[in-house]
């Protein structure tokens, strides 16, 4: 009796201290400290990645109201048709030109001819996205297999940072997520297209009345998207495996980034993906990476709770 | 009228079906109950959620416990199921209910990814242990007054999952033409206006969600003792998206519409399967066409066209 008391006292200590004392830290592994600055840069690199992706659902997210489930899938048949062309031509260069370039017309169609109807209507447009990626993701497991592959270092040089070898391609990832979205900022705000685009999202019926081509701009907008996450797609495929599940982890990030910037903010959602994804990398030093994640998304959450209009109210365009 | 016939044809099932269709069949009903609480919490309460899977896995994890760790019978391991999906619900819910729209996708979003990413780590197995993932190593029996029925005979899971799966909609049936359900309808339409008329909106949402909760946790239970086994992917957010896309399919304001249109993937998946290995691609199409010619859901187009049939038919 007495031993059975204390076996039960000893679980309920057990949990009890598991539950309050430093239980989540358990992966924290002495001198991981020391990688910090590397695991924040890595943070840095992936999180302007998943701004840029970020980016590209924020814009059909804001001005057609349309949740697109399948957005993650783009970004995963952008790093397939990256290996793609590795595999047929040799030449990874190349990818960066044709595939946008296949993203902004095919996004164009397909929201044209398939998309058109269902906007405006958040549940229609999540399960037509969600038919979408099915159709997306079977395709490429049907043509491309369901193994993940690599994509090597196509720059193959590396750099001593605080010690350690640092690919210089992710470098240059960042920098063309950078550039990329600069380009996009540019666009938006010093041509006619992009002010149309920031007219119609800003009223829609006053823009149409003032003789803005909205469908026109709805199709073009789509494109842009989706070009937008198959550039990321690109640009993430030497740095991750290649497999046709690959958008189903982004997907989730890209729509917290969205709303943690908030809604139509597109400065700010930009600055939630890299909030978020250097944030993780900091905590990662000092925990195993599932905590690293659920700390920063508990940040997240509280972050929406306190703030529901988003954390860069500054930043609205 | 209509549950006449549903009740005579659930009776007559096992004299008609084989015993794979049967398990099928009440597989289609436990999916169905599952889309169902997405239902209630969308088409009666207008809160576009996500997190519906975190309450159907728990009702896996919840029957696991009972039966793992503290060896209860089934009817324990059910209730121990539909309450761990309820007690979850209750904090989870609480923060989740305080926004709107886009935000309350996105924090059940969150929720989701990370109750996964909690069960999925290593570092959680003073949670996780043995229930997440897990094939019961028995086959489950039930003590319905003196017999001893057991899960092996395939007519008496279909019997007992329709029992189950009616309890639960005649339940939620009550449920949504209540004052309550009518609060809630009000809310979902108008929200100021609703709230100027003295209702505690979010003390509203925060009950139909923890009530639709439970419905998807007992969804959970039936379906271990259905298939035998619990997998971490139940938690998944994607299987939320299946609830979702089957509800909405169905039509989601209606509580026959999940069933229509869970049978109706469960059934052309099933089926196309057998003719060809790309299914998930004509299924993607299939939704695509859906959407396109019935806005509104299968079940309540249809419904309409009846009606319409039988309308016409006395003037001619």
């Amino acid at each position: 009796m007495e031993e059975l008391l204390r076996s039960g006292y000893r679980r309920v200590t057990a949990i009890g201290a598991s539950a309050f004392a430093a239980r989540p830290f358990a992966g924290m592994v002495p001198g991981a400290v020391e990688l910090l600055p590397v695991l924040v840069l890595n943070g840095l690199v992936w999180g302007l990645i998943v701004a840029l992706i970020a980016l590209g659902l924020s814009i059909i997210f804001g001005l057609l109201d349309f949740v697109n489930v399948a957005h993650g899938d783009f970004f995963m048949v952008g790093a397939v048709l990256a290996w793609v062309l590795i595999d047929s031509t040799g030449n990874f260069w190349i990818a960066f030109a044709i595939v946008p370039a296949i993203g902004l017309v095919a996004g164009g169609l397909i929201e044209r001819g398939v998309l058109r109807p269902v906007e405006n209507d958040a549940s229609l447009s999540i399960v037509a996205s969600f038919g979408l990626s099915l159709i997306l993701q079977e395709g490429v497991r049907a043509t491309y297999g369901a193994t993940p592959k690599r994509i090597l270092d196509p720059i193959g040089v590396t750099f001593p940072v605080f010690g350690l070898e640092y690919e210089f391609y992710r470098l240059f990832a960042a920098g063309v997520s950078l550039i990329a979205m600069g380009a996009f900022f540019l666009f938006l705000h010093r041509t006619k297209f992009g002010t149309w685009m920031r007219a119609v999202r800003q009223d829609r019926e006053i823009a149409i009345a003032m003789g803005v081509p909205s469908d026109r701009i709805f199709m073009w907008t789509f494109g842009l998207g989706t070009a937008m996450a198959m550039l990321g797609g690109v640009v993430a495929a030497p740095l991750t495996s290649v497999e046709f599940r690959l958008g189903l982890d982004v997907l989730p990030l890209c729509f917290i980034a969205v709303i943690i910037g908030g809604l139509g903010n597109l400065p700010g959602t930009a600055a939630a993906a890299v909030l978020l994804s250097v944030m993780e990398g900091a905590i990662t030093s000092i925990a195993e990476p599932t905590t690293a994640r659920i700390i920063s998304l508990v940040f997240m959450s509280a972050v929406l709770l306190v703030r529901p209009r988003g954390l860069f109210t500054r930043l609205a365009t | 009228m209509k549950l006449v016939v549903l009740g005579v044809l659930a009776l007559a099932a096992p004299l008609v079906l084989v015993d794979y269709q049967l398990v099928f069949a009440a597989e289609i009903l436990v999916w169905g109950l599952f889309a169902l609480s997405f239902g209630l919490v969308y088409g009666f309460g207008g809160m576009l959620s996500f997190a519906q899977a975190l309450y159907f896995g728990m009702g896996c994890y919840g029957f696991n416990v009972a039966t793992y760790k503290y060896a209860l019978g089934t009817w324990s391991a059910i209730a121990a199921g539909v309450a761990a999906a309820f007690l979850f619900a209750i904090p989870t819910g609480y923060i989740a209910t305080r926004v709107r729209r886009h935000h309350f996708l996105i924090v059940t979003v969150i929720l989701s990814v990370l109750t996964s990413a909690m069960l999925a780590s290593g570092h959680w197995r003073w949670i996780a242990g043995p229930y997440v993932t897990r094939s019961l190593p028995f086959v489950p029996t039930l003590a319905v007054g003196p017999w001893e029925l057991s899960f092996g005979s395939e007519a008496f899971t279909f019997y007992f999952s329709a029992a189950m799966v009616a309890a639960a909609v005649w339940l939620a049936w009550r449920l949504v033409s209540s004052p309550f359900g009518r609060a809630l309808a009000a809310i979902r339409d108008n929200e100021a206006r609703a709230e100027l008329g003295g209702l505690n909106v979010n003390l509203l949402r925060w009950l139909m969600f923890t009530f639709a909760a439970g419905i998807a946790g007992l969804a959970g239970t039936l379906y271990v003792l259905l298939a035998r086994y619990t997998n971490i992917e139940f938690f998944d957010w994607t299987y939320s998206g299946k609830a979702v896309v089957a509800a909405i399919l169905g039509g989601a304001s209606s509580l026959a519409g999940p069933f229509a249109g869970m049978a109706f993937y469960l059934v052309t998946t099933e089926y196309l399967s057998r003719y060809m290995q790309q299914v998930a691609i004509a299924f993607g199409l299939l939704l695509l066409v859906v959407v396109r010619f019935a806005p509104e859901g299968i079940y309540v187009a249809c419904a309409r066209r009846l009606r319409e049939v039988f309308k016409r038919r006395p003037r001619e």
